[in-house]
């Protein structure tokens, strides 16, 4: 199972190890020791944790803890320091973000890039992993190989616009969409690249409760049906404590707790960080902007 | 305004009812077409403002011209060479260019055009400086352009035979240059349906989106690079071939820039309007050259340059009423940012 370790007991990555699919705690991410800096600003220091496969994770702490830039040398978007993060049994430190997403890995953003102008169906479609239509060699010798497997894409991003109720809106331009639109929109696109690892930045900030209760619903259902395990940034606790099964909280750079949501409400270094940070309690139920 | 009674304006429009002006303001008009869509598909369809357009151009042209000249292999091999050549070097500038941000990635283009034409103009032994470069020193029949003169003659002999006594020389050209526009058009389109056009699309909205999914951004924008300089350094050859010299000043920036006005008359992300805004363009700047005014104040130069104006005031009415250019579509614009 997942647990928070300290740095010191870092996991021992063997390069040769053939059966590891899962590093040896049986982790599908495991981050360790890992540290990004801003020219002065220590913003990632030394961040230990793993998320376990099958599990929704949140990862919460004050504003300015360093969660989005740890979601983004976790996804390749920055280069870390140093450290090491694995993830499915790969060492994916210092990887390129299009090789990570390829890997299963895929993320969202806290503010949603959906591509504007372009209708919602290409946003969906444009997600499909491996795609033969995407070299320009098979668009020009292999066109009915491509035709077929654009049809059997479109096919599943149809499926997918059913389930979160955007059918209506495939041939709209993704720019027309509401705030709360673009969010489901941006976890079916994200979908629709298969991933074994979703990383959602905020994904509640900036849409109404219904929607939001929506948007959860959808997570645990592709928990259990789809076996996708989550990672989530969220700062409403009412939504972390009642829908994640495992808590990382992070202040300052650092990793201060991790378990299971009603462990880490009483720890009272979390409590701590955010009381330090002149925020209230964690049970506050606060949203950030 | 003492000489404002004065003023005669006169526009003959006979030379508008003549063919060849239109055939001549077809070909250039058929060029830049070639060299927009380029445009088109870096601009309008990656997110990668070109500004050296220019740069293809010459070295797709110079280079034809060397090999057939100084290397002394065929034309028709020489053609395809120098395209690839350029396509090369697209590939080169593109490897550490195409990692800048969007706007210095438009610098550095501006640099590269400018770097490739001073080279043109100072490495006289390659490229015969300002002198311009036509033929071999020793062999004034060994020409870049003997040929195509060769074929474009007997073009023109089949054409007198069977449907017009008096073709000008330049009618073979203008044929081929079109059927290369209609192929590229047609081909360009097709392209940017598929799934790879989709990615480009996707990283000029968000190239981190486009990353995030999965999406290894630089190979495509340096494909998309490679293949403007397809049709540039294609468009350059042409023009080469229209001239009977090859000049560092053909390539100046301001063709470029020609470029892009007729790529946003046509519409940004509409690969068919590119043709309609070249022709437009090129009949405006053309046709302005009959508008008559007195001499003096009006003297040749200052009309050359009150053409200029006219077509740019022509671009900022059509900016303003139409911003979308005639084929653009406005949600893409407006929904851009």
């Amino acid at each position: 199972m997942a647990s928070e370790r300290s740095g010191a007991a870092s996991s021992a990555s063997r390069p040769g190890a053939a059966e590891a699919k899962a590093s040896t705690n049986g982790a599908l991410l495991d981050v360790d020791g890992l540290f990004k800096h801003f020219g002065g600003i220590q913003a990632v220091a030394g961040a230990t944790f793993d998320v376990a496969p099958g599990s929704i994770t949140a990862l919460i702490g004050p504003n300015g803890a360093g969660k989005t830039t740890l979601f983004n040398v976790i996804t390749g978007f920055y280069r870390g320091d140093r450290g090491s993060v694995r993830f499915d049994g790969r060492d994916v430190f210092g990887q390129p973000p299009y090789e990570i997403a390829r890997h299963g890995m895929v993320r969202t953003f806290q503010i949603t890039k959906s591509l504007a102008a372009m209708p919602v169906i290409d946003n969906m479609t444009l997600a499909a992993p491996q795609q033969p239509g995407e070299r320009l060699r098979n668009v020009l010798l292999a066109p009915a190989r491509v035709r077929s497997n654009e049809r059997e894409v479109h096919e599943q991003a149809m499926e997918l616009l059913e389930i979160f109720n955007l059918t209506k809106l495939a041939d709209a331009y993704a720019g027309t969409l509401s705030g709360g639109q673009r969010k489901l929109l941006e976890l079916s696109r994200a979908l629709m690249a298969r991933p074994k690892l979703l990383l959602l930045d905020e994904p509640m900030a900036g849409i109404n409760p219904t929607l939001g209760a929506r948007l959860l619903d959808h997570m645990q259902r592709l928990r259990k049906e789809e076996g996708v395990t989550f990672l989530f940034i969220e700062h409403d606790m009412e939504v972390v404590m009642n829908h994640s099964d495992r808590v990382v909280v992070m202040a300052e750079g650092k990793v201060i707790a991790g378990g299971e949501p009603r462990e880490v409400r009483k720890d009272q270094r979390v409590i701590d960080a955010y009381l330090g940070a002149g925020v209230g309690s964690p049970g506050g139920g606060r949203r950030k902007k | 305004m003492s000489f404002a009674g004065d003023i005669t304006v006169a526009v003959t429009f006979t030379e508008f009812t003549q063919p060849e002006f239109w055939i001549s303001v077809g070909l250039i008009a058929g060029i830049y077409t070639l060299v927009a869509l380029g445009l088109q598909l870096n601009t309008g369809f990656t997110g990668i403002v070109n500004f050296g357009q220019a740069a293809f151009m010459a070295i797709g042209a110079y280079a034809m011209a060397i090999l057939v000249v100084d290397v002394g292999i065929t034309f028709w091999l020489a053609l395809p060479l120098a395209i690839l050549i350029t396509m090369g070097f697209g590939v080169l500038i593109g490897l550490p260019a195409l990692r800048l941000r969007a706007d210095y990635f438009a610098i550095a283009t501006i640099a590269m055009a400018e770097v490739v034409r001073v080279v043109a103009q100072n490495a006289r032994g390659l490229t015969g400086g300002n002198q311009g470069f036509a033929c071999a020193a020793d062999d004034p029949t060994n020409c870049y352009f003997s040929t195509w003169r060769d074929v474009s003659g007997s073009i023109n002999e089949f054409v007198e035979s069977t449907f017009w006594s008096d073709p000008p020389s330049y009618f073979p050209l203008f044929l081929v240059v079109w059927v290369a526009v209609i192929i590229a058009t047609v081909g360009m389109t097709y392209l940017q349906g598929s799934p790879w056009g989709r990615v480009l699309r996707a990283i000029r909205e968000d190239e981190d989106a486009a990353r995030a999914l999965g999406k290894n951004t630089l190979r495509f924008k340096l494909q998309s690079l490679a293949i403007s300089a397809l049709l540039g350094s294609l468009g350059g050859a042409f023009l080469a071939l229209n001239l009977s010299t090859i000049h560092p000043l053909v390539f100046e920036p301001l063709v470029t820039f020609f470029a892009f006005s007729v790529l946003i008359l046509g519409g940004l992300a509409n690969y068919k309007g590119v043709a309609f805004g070249a022709i437009l363009f090129w009949f405006v700047l053309e046709g302005t050259r009959f508008i008559e005014l007195p001499d003096p104040p009006f003297t040749e130069t200052r009309i050359a340059a009150l053409r200029l104006a006219i077509t740019g005031m022509l671009l900022i009415g059509l900016m303003a009423f139409r911003p979308q250019g005639m084929f653009g579509k406005r949600e893409e614009m407006v929904l851009g940012e």
